[in-house]
């Protein structure tokens, strides 16, 4: 009964369907490519969606945060359309080329911060039968494509030939090689409870619990360790270290304009939404339902809700978990980073995966 | 024996002038002797120099008044030295080697009246722009020589000295202020976290810092010649401009200053609003400076939380004032309105709300790791340091120094009410925020002894409507926001006044920021200039 | 072992302290929030406090009239040069010469309030105004003339004490 439903909602026959037919009127290298259009399109205004509604999210809930109420005038009484009307405004704006700066680098720059975060974004489980990237080794794919971020942040500071720039680029070129580690340490911890590396394996296996609730304390511990170094890595408060408005007027973007600041900013959101999403499918079971064992009539209603409701709903919900954390603290100064990191959170994750092996070889966990 | 009967020993050419207050005139080539005898007195050593002003004195007479106090003390004297001509410029010999805030205030004496202060390792122009012709507070300058400049200023890397040879010609020297290959940062003028238009310019190594060097000036807008033209109750308006985070106090110390010189007494109601006024204006200040303070190191939250609880007290001001930041209260004689019906329960309903509310402060912020461990053991200063660079108000009671003017020379009610003066030891950019969120509490304290007791009477009392002061030279000093806010009046029996000069608060404070942020990290050079807490215009007079 | 102890004394420390935070935090995410919707609350909860200093204005009765003399001690006393007053020479009824207002020419946007000519006004013919309102797109629209088209001076039984100079 419960796995009819799962299976009822699953998009897999309808993908296969469509390859087939397509594979009937064309060679399937042509059906391929028409697919990988398509798929490509829907992926990229899904990112731009998701960046709108991102953006308006964050200021409403920045808003209720500081005693006050956000956007509320353009289109209608929820502000609804400010955000849209605020993408026109940075369409319209002229992009500067600054004279002695790499112009092909500068340029380049903002390309790859939001090439990295579409190829993670791909990644995503949204639904069963739904990933669009899924391979073997997929959280890997995720960590190495989010890293080419970085490069992008390096060169956008280098490049613009700025002294506000250039330390922005380092501060977060030191920051984001050291919190990759813990954040690495904690995926593999989830590795080993789910005994794959594929994202789909990965949801696949919480069918009966999820991993939050699977590992004991060690995989909650993880997830709070992961939601920080996560925070890091998306380069959001408390750790915006490389755009510190108020140190370095906007870190490493400070020369940029119009739509090539629009790339830093839509990336800074979308890499939010993805270290959610992530978050999501490590230790919050993905698309799959909530259950609880022994409520069968609950676990039957909770199946009848689609996988893509249950994803989206667990990432929004850490994502306003981050914007929480965001909007209460102070900005930490760069030895503290370094320090939380290498003194806490790095040999506190590695204890977590020494104690989450122990207990995986002796079966230990649910 | 008194300082004035010492320094007649010391120097019996010293001549005592009494008109207004006593200053004890003392010739320039006795100056450095004097000055250090008084700094190294075993008993009562002045090592505040409070400020040091310079003077027209018409016919070619450039002098300098420096008034100074002792920190174990609290007794106050005043010395005049007045140049000497040598190769055809003005000169006083520098003090800047016994109290390092003359090495700032020389400075400006040297931009505005061109006096060359032998000694001074850097006379640079302080506010005006380096190619700047003449001084302007020369009773001779001339206002049209200075045409309309928008061509770029390009700022030497080197500083001028002066050092006066035994046979008596001067010799200049260079002073490096920056080396060709170090790593230069402009931190301002347009910066997020100069809390107005002011420039560091800081060198790098890394994320360290190594030097700042702030330059001043950009909205400086010559209060102190305008004042010369204007008669008494018109140069009031001017007060609530400088620093617009005391403007109560500060206008309250003009006021004061000018009553005492024209000998009004004002009525005990018109003490009481005065007092009320200075303590709300206080815990605006200091709810602003939590709320920047916390803005400057990243928490956005914290900050909207200050600007809550400081717009309840601007409510009260517009009320009873008619305006919120620039209030235009205070007037010789008293105040300019009486106080609004709701005024007594309006206040009382903020400083109950005040004490229920700071512990959501103090828990956000206050309490967090992060906040900690970036404030403490940063910016350290030292309470020697803090004397001689003259870092009044939160940043030297930071240090141990009790400087404060409300219990040292007690003013208005002062006297009359029971308050603690909030005093850390450590020095650090802890200690300066702790030293204002506790004086917000202690704030309140000295309003709630006053609010309900106001006693009746008249609010202002008559002032002749044209107003001559007599002769003399007249001081006065409050504790405002950020420190002592003082006013040093000179007037020649007319209704304008010959000199009026503002001890700025914040000028001894952004002159601290090197000595406190060298080896600190950019994060702690901004938070530091958060716990200085310094006001720009109040700087660019 | 004393500085593991400290160490994971530290850790708890410190997480129970940023924990505190995010609990104030999201106490004030679900209070009421202050915002005021200006221009919305326009006419409704919008409170300028009565002695709030917006603009000069010389009040003129139903019938158009005045209480400027035309002494000129507002215009001394503003240290800005905001105010001229405009006036000449006539002759009354009676044949006595008056100096009579022509325009009272006052320049807000030089104006900063500080209230020095209503306190100088002997027949408190001027006062300050809560219309706050004042933005305009050309700076000689700031030019205004305070007196009315055609008004004249009050007879003196309706003049005013200023309550200042009382």
């Amino acid at each position: 009964m419960e796995q009819s439903f799962l299976d009822y909602y699953s998009l897999e026959p309808v993908t296969r369907w469509i390859h087939d037919t397509l594979c009937g009127v064309m060679p399937e290298g042509w059906a391929v490519f028409l697919e990988g259009l398509v798929l490509g399109v829907v992926i990229l205004l899904a990112y731009a969606v998701l960046a709108v509604v991102l953006i308006y999210m964050e200021r409403r809930v920045c808003g209720a945060f500081q005693c006050r109420i956000g956007p509320n005038r353009v289109g209608g009484k929820g502000g609804l359309l400010q955000v849209p009307a605020d993408v026109l405004k940075i369409l319209t704006k002229e992009i500067i080329r600054l004279k002695n700066s790499d112009h092909l680098l500068y340029e380049l720059a903002p390309y790859l911060v939001i090439l990295a975060s579409v190829i993670s974004f791909s990644c995503l489980p949204w639904h069963k039968g739904a990933g669009v990237l899924d391979m073997e080794v997929g959280i890997l794919f995720v960590l190495a494509a989010s890293s080419i971020g970085i490069l992008g942040i390096l060169l956008a500071g280098w490049s613009s030939n700025s002294k506000y720039t250039i330390i922005g680029a380092v501060r977060s070129g030191a920051m984001l090689v050291s919190y990759e580690l813990s954040l690495g340490i904690t995926v593999l911890t989830v590795v080993i409870l789910s005994g794959t590396m594929s994202i789909s394996g990965i949801v696949e296996s919480q069918a009966d619990g999820w991993n939050i609730f699977k590992g004991h304390i060690i995989t909650l511990v993880a997830f709070v360790i992961y939601l920080i170094s996560g925070n890091a890595e998306a380069n959001r408060g408390p750790f915006d270290l490389a755009e510190a408005e108020q140190e370095l007027t906007a870190g490493y973007h400070t020369e940029y304009s119009g739509m090539h600041f629009g790339f830093f900013y839509l990336a800074e959101y979308l890499n939010l939404f993805i270290t959610s999403g992530i978050a999501a499918t490590l230790f919050l079971g993905g698309w799959m339902p909530l259950h609880v064992a022994g409520l069968d009539g609950f676990n039957a209603v909770m199946d009848y809700i689609p996988g893509i409701v249950w994803f989206l709903g667990k990432t929004f919900f850490v994502v306003f978990l981050l914007m929480w954390i965001r909007w209460t603290y102070p900005r930490l100064r760069i030895d503290q980073v370094l320090n939380l990191e290498w003194k806490y959170l790095m040999p506190l994750s590695l204890l977590l995966m020494l104690i989450m092996v122990v207990l995986k070889v002796y079966g230990l966990v649910f | 024996m008194t300082t004035e009967e010492k320094i007649k020993q010391w120097c019996p050419q010293a001549e005592t002038e009494t008109a207004g207050e006593t200053v004890v005139h003392v010739p320039a080539d006795r100056l450095e002797d004097v000055c250090r005898r008084l700094h190294d007195d075993a008993e009562e050593p002045m090592d505040y120099l409070r400020d040091l002003v310079g003077v027209d004195q018409g016919e070619g007479c450039l002098s300098t008044y420096y008034q100074l106090e002792s920190s174990r003390t609290g007794s106050r004297v005043m010395l005049r030295a007045d140049a000497v001509e040598r190769e055809g410029r003005a000169t006083l010999p520098s003090v800047s080697g016994l109290w390092k805030t003359a090495e700032i205030k020389e400075r400006e004496a040297y931009d505005f009246l061109g006096i060359l202060f032998t000694g001074n390792p850097d006379m640079r122009r302080l506010f005006l722009r380096e190619d700047w012709n003449g001084y302007p507070l020369r009773k001779d300058y001339d206002m049209d020589s200075n045409p309309l400049d928008m061509g770029n200023e390009e700022n030497a890397d080197v500083t001028e000295e002066f050092r006066l040879m035994p046979d008596g010609t001067l010799e200049r020297r260079e002073n490096v202020v920056f080396n060709p290959d170090d790593f230069v940062v402009n931190i301002g003028p347009q910066h997020p976290s100069t809390h107005g238009a002011l420039r560091l310019r800081t060198s790098l190594d890394g994320e360290t810092v190594k030097k700042i060097d702030p330059v001043l000036g950009y909205i400086h807008r010559g209060i102190e010649k305008l004042s010369e033209s204007l008669t008494y109750p018109q140069t009031l308006a001017f007060t609530d401009r400088l620093d617009y985070l005391s403007a109560h106090q500060n206008r309250h110390a003009l006021c004061m200053c000018i009553e005492r010189a024209a000998g009004i007494e004002i009525s005990e109601r018109a003490q009481y609003i005065r007092t009320i006024m200075d303590e709300l204006q206080r815990v605006a200040s200091h709810l602003l400076f939590y709320s920047c303070l916390v803005m400057d190191m990243g928490a956005l939250t914290p900050f909207f939380y200050g600007f809550r609880e400081r717009e309840m007290i601007l409510d009260i001001f517009e009320e009873t004032t008619g305006g919120r930041l620039i209030q235009n209260y205070n007037m010789i004689g008293g105040v300019q309105a009486d106080i609004h019906p709701d005024f007594v329960r309006k206040v009382n309903a903020f400083t109950k709300h005040m004490r229920e509310i700071i512990h959501e402060y103090h828990e956000i912020f206050t309490d967090s790791v992060i906040a900690r461990t970036r404030l403490k053991g940063v910016g350290k200063l030292s309470r020697e340091e803090a004397i001689s660079l003259g870092a009044t108000g939160g940043t030297g009671r930071a240090t141990g120094w009790s400087n404060d003017v409300r219990k040292r020379h007690p003013y208005a009610l002062y006297d009359k009410v029971d308050f603690k003066e909030i005093i850390y030891t450590h020095g650090d950019s802890w200690d300066r925020y702790m030293v204002r969120m506790d004086e917000i509490l202690e704030s309140c304290h000295i309003i709630d002894q006053l609010i309900d007791n106001i006693p009746a009477g008249e609010f202002r009392v008559k002032v002749k409507p044209v107003l001559k002061l007599p002769e003399g030279v007249f001081t006065a000093s409050v504790e405002s926001s950020r420190g002592e806010f003082g006013v040093f009046l000179m007037s020649r029996g007319d209704k304008s006044p010959w000199r009026l000069h503002f001890r700025s608060t914040g000028l001894p404070l952004v002159h601290t920021m090197d000595t406190v942020c060298r080896n600190g990290k950019i994060a702690d050079l901004i938070a530091i200039g958060g716990t200085l807490d310094f006001v720009i215009p109040d700087i660019d007079r | 072992m004393n500085s593991f102890t400290k160490y994971v004394k530290r850790y708890w420390r410190s997480t129970k302290s940023l924990v505190g935070g995010l609990r104030i935090s999201i106490k004030v995410f679900f209070r009421k929030k202050v915002t005021e919707q200006y221009p919305e609350n326009r006419h409704t909860t919008l409170y300028v406090p009565e002695r709030h200093r917006a603009m000069l204005e010389m009040p003129h009765d139903a019938e158009n009239r005045h209480h400027c003399i035309a002494c000129g001690l507002c215009q001394m006393a503003c240290p800005n040069g905001t105010i001229r007053v405009v006036s000449e020479m006539r002759e009354d009824a009676e044949g006595k010469k008056k100096r009579v207002l022509v325009r009272y020419e006052y320049d807000l946007g030089a104006c900063m309030f500080c209230q020095l000519c209503v306190n100088a006004c002997p027949h408190g013919a001027i006062r300050f105004t809560n219309e706050f309102e004042n933005a305009v797109f050309e700076r000689e629209k700031l030019h205004l003339v305070l007196n009315h088209e055609g008004s004249t001076l009050a007879p003196p039984a309706a003049k005013k004490e200023n309550p200042v100079n009382a």
